[in-house]
């Protein structure tokens, strides 16, 4: 039994209503009840259709055709959403996720409680957020899933920029919408690409860009015209790569941490940047017919993923470490989806894909939330120099960050190693097909080894540069450090319990890959036959050897021998200011593409105060003249007025007089 | 005796016409203005009476008849008004109430000063009525 598909998406639309209108005034310091009540809903609803797609029939898949959203000359799009597997788990996974956020919000945001607006403001927007992603993952056609992509992209910005009394921040908000717009506008000259080449026919007789009747033309275009199915996906990952923040868009992420922590829990961290993802799963019938376009995405996965791990070995900031994780393990999932270079291996893919953004979204949640909660302790302070030893001040905290950065680490039996695992085990399988270019891959699955091992060694640097050695704090902190409220901690044991078992319950059961198969690989790829998937014992051992040694490393730099770190960055001093400075990304950027902006920029304001304004001016001028010159007959004297008025007439009857006389 | 033709009729209505234009022109007492500018009504009431006689058409003498009865209450109002104008400058120049004229233009000033008015004779006035008269304090013999 579904429930009402507009249901989820309407609640937390109801709530960012209410608390954006009654909260500021009314609701004050409860604003935060409209917002956790909806979400929470919203994953009730979400448990519901996650049942209802299970217990459907094979090609069946849930659709709610709403209203006919716009008509324009031959296209036709209606607002409708649709359920099968892809939307149902994303669907869990943000709501679940998203609502133990919110809960720690209130807890995160006390400070913020006193002045009503901002604190209403701020859970107003992840209300906001909440519709836009659960919208975007609903959505059946995609126009619809444009909309609310940039929704999402907008509550991104509203969010980055909740302090925008800071320059900083402002200057993030400000960047983060402008790079993943980058992005966005290919993804929108690829949509319009799909509708005027697909020209797929609606009952009322336009065109649409439902999923179905799309995927369904995508073979008969793709035999005769490859080169235009290729353009398309590249734009589409052109969208996708923008806002999963691949490189070469990456680089507002990091600058986005100077959000609140929950936003960069919620928004950065488990569920926007994973929309790239989702789009490029969803487009998978599109993507798995052109594999030279599935090779560029695992390229840029994997270089990603090996670039932003080696910026992150060297940040001192643990929200940017983690930041730097993020785009690392998002460029895991693209990897994922990049080796469906064969028809057996789509299903594997997108599992593997899927799977590691689900993981992903708990145990990434759960280290932001905890540094969040240590960030809260440390009176704002972020930066792992100035505190040390935290392990027994903030037990609750240190454990469960110790649970995220297992996960992270791949550990076994944490839901980071069964997803990476499936990712590497996925890569190595693309490697053995026939397709060309396919021994690239045997690269990208040692790229993603090392990025592994990386992974691995940045995170326990964190882990014990944050949690071990001799207690420090930071003056900001006060005289006792205490350990964050419940409000904060509950969330923080929950996501914990998902950070650690959830690869156990999803992975090695087959849950997820069945549910996938059957629900979404099975009405997506009619004819085609997914293998079973089974586990390469040597890769599980490989892949855990791996991570085990990333661990191993950090322990003896940072907790057995302190001074090796130090001694090592004195020794490469060039490799090390390459990481530590990002590998002067942004200042090549800077360079090569927001300096010629600014100084167009500039050209055109000189251009617009002196060439533009002078002529609107001077349009301004001549009624003035024109008025400074009859100016003096007004000058309040009856009789003048009286004069002029006899005058007038007199010229009047004389010339009417003359012209009768003539 | 023969009727008088009509340009004569029309000849004195001009008259009046003119001889009020300028008097409104020229006089800058609001009252003399004011019956100028009654004298050019009552020029032209007089053209609507000659041209209606002449062409045996009441309707010119009707619209008289209406001319007169507004030029009456004009004359009603327009002295209400002199008078609240007289109250605030004690003066009945016009030339004094120049405000209406555009905020930068300066005001206009006559070189040639007015002919200063007759002193004005005081009123006679009568003792009050009706009440005790003054009298001396009466002293008591003693």
């Amino acid at each position: 039994m579904l429930p009402d598909l507009w249901l989820i998406p309407a609640l937390p639309l109801a709530a960012a209503a209410i608390t954006a209108f009654l909260g500021p005034r009314y609701l004050r310091q409860q604003s935060h009840w409209p917002c956790i009540i909806a979400i929470a809903l919203s994953c009730v609803l979400s448990l519901f259709v996650w049942n209802g797609v299970a217990g459907m029939g094979e090609e069946q898949v849930a659709v709610g055709q709403y209203y006919s959203w716009f008509r324009a000359g031959t296209v036709d799009i209606g607002f409708s959403l649709r359920a099968d597997a892809l939307t149902a788990a994303m669907l869990v996974t943000v709501t679940f996720v998203g609502s133990w956020i919110a809960v720690f919000a209130v807890g995160y945001m006390s400070h913020e409680r006193e002045h009503n607006a901002g604190y209403a403001r701020f859970f107003a927007a992840v209300a906001l957020f909440i519709f836009s992603m659960t919208g975007l993952v609903l959505a059946d056609n995609y126009i619809v899933l444009y909309a609310f992509w940039e929704g999402v992209g907008l509550c991104s910005y509203l969010l980055v920029g909740f302090w925008f009394a800071k320059p900083s921040a402002a200057a993030a908000a400000r960047k983060a919408f402008l790079v993943t717009r980058l992005g966005d506008v290919g993804f929108f000259i690829g949509i319009m690409l799909l509708w005027s080449s697909f020209q797929v026919p609606t009952a009322s007789g336009g065109w649409s860009l439902e999923f179905d009747g799309v995927f369904g033309h995508a073979k008969q275009v793709a035999a005769t015209n490859p080169g235009l199915v290729a353009t398309i996906c590249l734009l589409l990952l052109c969208g996708a790569v923008g806002k999963s923040a691949q490189f070469p868009l990456y680089v507002w992420l990091p600058d986005a941490m100077e959000g609140p922590t929950p936003v960069s829990a919620l928004i950065h961290a488990a569920t926007m940047v994973t929309a790239g993802v989702y789009l490029i799963a969803r487009s998978m019938p599109l993507f798995h017919l052109v594999p030279g376009v599935l090779l560029t995405v695992a390229c840029i996965g994997a270089f990603t993923a090996l670039l932003a791990a080696l910026i992150a070995l060297t940040q001192t900031d643990l929200k940017r470490v983690l930041a730097y994780s993020t785009i690392s393990q998002i460029g895991y999932m693209f990897l994922a989806l990049g080796s469906a270079n064969e028809a057996s291996l789509v299903a594997a893919a997108v599992i593997a894909g899927m799977f590691h953004l689900i993981t992903h979204a708990f145990f990434k949640a759960l280290l932001f939330l905890a540094a969040g909660s240590v960030m809260h302790s440390m009176g704002n302070v972020i930066d792992m120099r100035r505190f040390s030893g935290l392990r027994f001040a903030l037990p609750t905290t240190h454990w469960t960050f110790l649970c995220g950065a297992l996960a992270l680490a791949a550990i076994p039996p944490t839901a980071g190693f069964w997803s990476k695992d499936e990712i590497l085990g996925v890569t190595l399988h693309a490697s053995h097909s026939d397709v060309p270019g396919a021994w690239l891959y045997v690269w990208l699955f040692a790229v993603g080894l090392i990025t592994a091992g990386l992974t691995a060694f940045y995170t326990f640097r964190a882990y014990f540069l944050t949690f071990h050695g001799e207690l420090k704090t930071p003056p900001e902190a006060g005289e006792h450090v205490h350990e964050s409220p419940g409000v904060m901690l509950w969330p923080l044991r929950v996501l914990a319990v998902g950070a650690l078992f959830l690869g156990l319950i999803l992975g090695p059961t087959h849950i997820l890959a069945h549910f996938l198969e059957v629900h979404w690989f099975a009405r997506s790829f009619p004819g085609l036959h997914a293998p079973e998937g089974g586990h390469d014992i040597v890769l599980m051992v490989a892949s855990s050897l791996v991570g085990l040694s990333g661990v191993a490393v950090a322990w003896w730099m940072y907790v057995r021998s302190p001074g090796l770190a130090g001694q090592l960055a004195n020794r490469v001093q060039t490799l090390y200011q390459l990481s530590l400075n990002k590998f002067y990304v942004d200042e090549f950027y800077h360079a090569l593409l927001v300096t010629p902006m600014n100084m167009l920029a500039r050209v055109g304001r000189v251009f617009d105060t002196y060439v533009v304004d002078s002529l609107v001016d001077l349009v301004g001028h001549i009624p003035r003249l024109g008025g400074q010159l009859l100016r003096p007959i007004q000058n309040g004297l009856v009789q003048f007025y009286a004069l002029a008025m006899m005058l007038g007439m007199t010229v009047f009857l004389g010339a009417l007089v003359l012209r009768m006389v003539r | 005796m023969t009727p008088l033709s009509l340009h004569n009729y029309l000849i004195v209505g001009a008259a009046l016409f003119a001889l009020g234009a300028i008097g409104f022109l020229t006089r800058r007492n609001l009252i003399i203005m004011f019956l100028c500018a009654e004298m050019m009504l009552q020029g032209v009431a007089l053209n609507l009476v000659a041209f209606s006689r002449s062409w045996g058409n009441m309707q010119g003498q009707a619209f008289t008849l209406f001319v007169v009865t507004v030029a009456a209450c004009e004359a009603a109002i327009a002295l209400a008004l002199f008078l609240v104008l007289f109250r605030y400058r004690r003066s009945l120049d016009v030339s004094l109430w120049q405000d209406l004229r555009e905020p930068d233009q300066e005001a206009t000033v006559d070189d040639e000063s007015l002919p200063e008015a007759p002193k004005e004779e005081p009123m006679p006035r009568l003792t009050p009525a009706g009440h005790e008269p003054k009298r001396p304090q009466e002293t008591s013999p003693v």
